[in-house]
């Protein structure tokens, strides 16, 4: 009887236990969420403005460092070659690749309305004004953004960038400044070499596969473009430098928790570079065009 | 002389360094002994400036550095050369290289004068044969050595040293532990020890902090350290090295 009493009772408590249990919740549960939320979000705000504030004084130093160019000549040098000479290859594939498929698609959306002969100057508008910068600017930001990041966070991790403070070496003059110099010099060239691979890859596709006459191509090239065209393209260029070298290089010196954080900075600095690269490219172009 | 007052830390909420006080003569060996993550390393990197105490002053010969921009640092930080955990050196260079790294950066020295020192480092450091290797190519015995000749180009007048011996075998800690009485015997320098490992407190210390949760709990020579009757400093002289 005993057991039969206490089973019932044991019920009831567990029951009641639960319905206040459940009225406390219903009550409390929204404001408690919302309250932990909203820390976490001015938290994740704070953050954000911290790291944005760094990133300006990290870029306002690098610029600074500009002076000690002649000091640090022998690293612009090897930062020149490790993200001009180096990129070629990568910067080749790119553009050759995306201006025969350009042609090859062009041509056949031209062909529709019997404006084949119309091919060399869209082709040439799309490579130089957008394509031909923008595809090296992601690449670049895959090839010497991830090298820098994964380079520069291997530094931090391992204390090689408190030796150099430690030794009386400015980390910012001796290991960004030369890279953000070289890519200004460099990505010059290879935005000329990307947009003239390019170019020579369409006027290819046109003559092999859209049966068009080279000098029908080129003379819709030529004549048509305007410095506005290369204004637009050639912008990019040094914009892209600044984005990609200071991005990759504060994720780098930002490194923190081992092998498995070298990793992360060099993750997010490839991440945020390329998105930056996307903005900045339709910023230069609308700003370029809308103004000249 | 460098003094510590009161310097107080902390990384986010974890509080690192408690009201830590603490002086290194000239000319004398310090040890700060404690388990490893205490705050040990973050007091060497405080000393040069290399990070901030959010309270508290570090004062290196009379100047205090706690406030001085990174700029003014340099001539303070020339004071002293570091001996980094992991050795810190510089991958991309080769061994003559990275011993000549601080005089090429630094001082408007003929190129022969700076391989004259690198010389002198090289023969000190017993690395003959090993000029033109990289880092990696070599022991972390050797490595070592090279991190404490880089130290040593520029004549400072207190070396820090960042868990000497951790991570190598008896034979190089020894070689290490003889270096480093050495250089105040030779070079008459002062230097400042952080270690887990209570042997080599008692093999070239004059005098030793121990750090335990973030405070100082025994600052003295280190013949009192046995006199001593905190429970933690009763352990790790029984058990003679530290939890890793």
């Amino acid at each position: 009887m005993g057991s039969e009493n206490e089973k019932p009772t044991f019920t009831r408590m567990k029951t009641e236990e639960s319905t206040v249990i459940a009225s406390h919740r219903s009550q409390f549960m929204p404001s408690a969420f919302l309250r932990i939320l909203g820390k976490k979000l001015v938290q994740q705000l704070k953050d954000f403005f911290l790291t944005m504030q760094e990133f300006f004084l990290f870029s306002v130093r690098a610029f600074m460092a500009f002076p000690k160019m002649i000091r640090y000549w022998r690293d612009v040098l090897d930062q020149a070659t490790i993200c001009g000479t180096d990129s070629i290859p990568i910067v080749l594939v790119s553009a050759i690749s995306i201006g025969a498929l350009l042609a090859i698609e062009v041509g056949n959306l031209l062909e529709d309305f019997g404006a084949k002969t119309m091919l060399g100057r869209s082709t040439a508008l799309s490579v130089i004004r957008e394509l031909g910068p923008l595809l090296m600017g992601l690449m670049l930001s895959a090839r010497f953004g991830s090298r820098n990041g994964a380079e520069l966070g291997a530094m931090q991790i391992s204390e090689q960038i408190d030796a150099l403070r430690a030794f009386g070496t400015d980390p910012i003059a001796k290991l960004v400044m030369p890279r953000l110099l070289a890519a200004l010099i460099m990505f010059l060239p290879l935005t000329a070499l990307s947009d003239f691979a390019g170019l020579q890859s369409a006027a290819y596709m046109a003559e092999h596969y859209h049966r068009i006459d080279p000098g029908i191509f080129w003379n819709a090239v030529y004549p048509r473009l305007v410095a506005k065209d290369f204004v637009v393209g050639f912008l990019k260029a040094p914009v892209f430098a600044i984005i990609i070298t200071l991005v990759s290089c504060f994720n780098g010196f930002s490194a923190r928790g081992g092998t498995a954080g070298v990793g992360r900075s060099t993750i997010k600095g490839i991440v945020v570079s390329s998105g930056l690269v996307l903005i900045a490219n339709f910023y230069v172009s609308k700003i370029v065009l809308e103004n000249m | 002389m460098i003094e510590l007052r009161n310097v107080s830390l902390k990384y986010g909420d974890r509080e690192i360094l408690k009201n830590v006080s603490l002086t290194i003569q000239d000319n004398t060996i310090k040890a700060i002994l404690g388990p490893s993550g205490v705050g040990k390393s973050t007091i060497l990197k405080l000393m040069l400036g290399l990070i901030k105490p959010n309270s508290g002053q570090v004062i290196i010969d009379g100047t205090d550095i706690t406030c001085m921009k990174e700029r003014s640092l340099y001539s303070i930080r020339r004071k002293m050369g570091m001996v980094f955990q992991g050795n810190a050196l510089f991958d991309s260079l080769t061994i003559s290289q990275n011993l000549g790294f601080f005089l090429r950066e630094n001082m408007k020295l003929p190129e022969e004068e700076i391989s004259r020192k690198v010389a002198e480092q090289i023969q000190f450091a017993g690395l003959e044969g090993y000029e033109d290797q990289l880092p990696e190519s070599l022991s972390g015995g050797m490595r070592r050595r090279v991190a404490i000749g880089r130290a040593l180009i520029f004549k400072p007048h207190m070396i820090l040293f960042d868990e000497p011996t951790a991570g190598l075998d008896p034979v190089s800690s020894k070689k290490i532990l003889s270096l480093i009485s050495s250089l105040r015997h030779h070079n008459n320098l002062g230097a400042v020890i952080v270690t887990h490992i209570i042997d080599d407190v008692f093999n070239v210390a004059d005098s030793v902090a121990v750090l335990y949760q973030g405070e100082i709990i025994f600052d003295d020579v280190t013949e009192k350290l046995h006199e001593s009757e905190h429970q933690f400093i009763r352990s790790i002289l029984s058990d003679k090295i530290l939890e890793l």
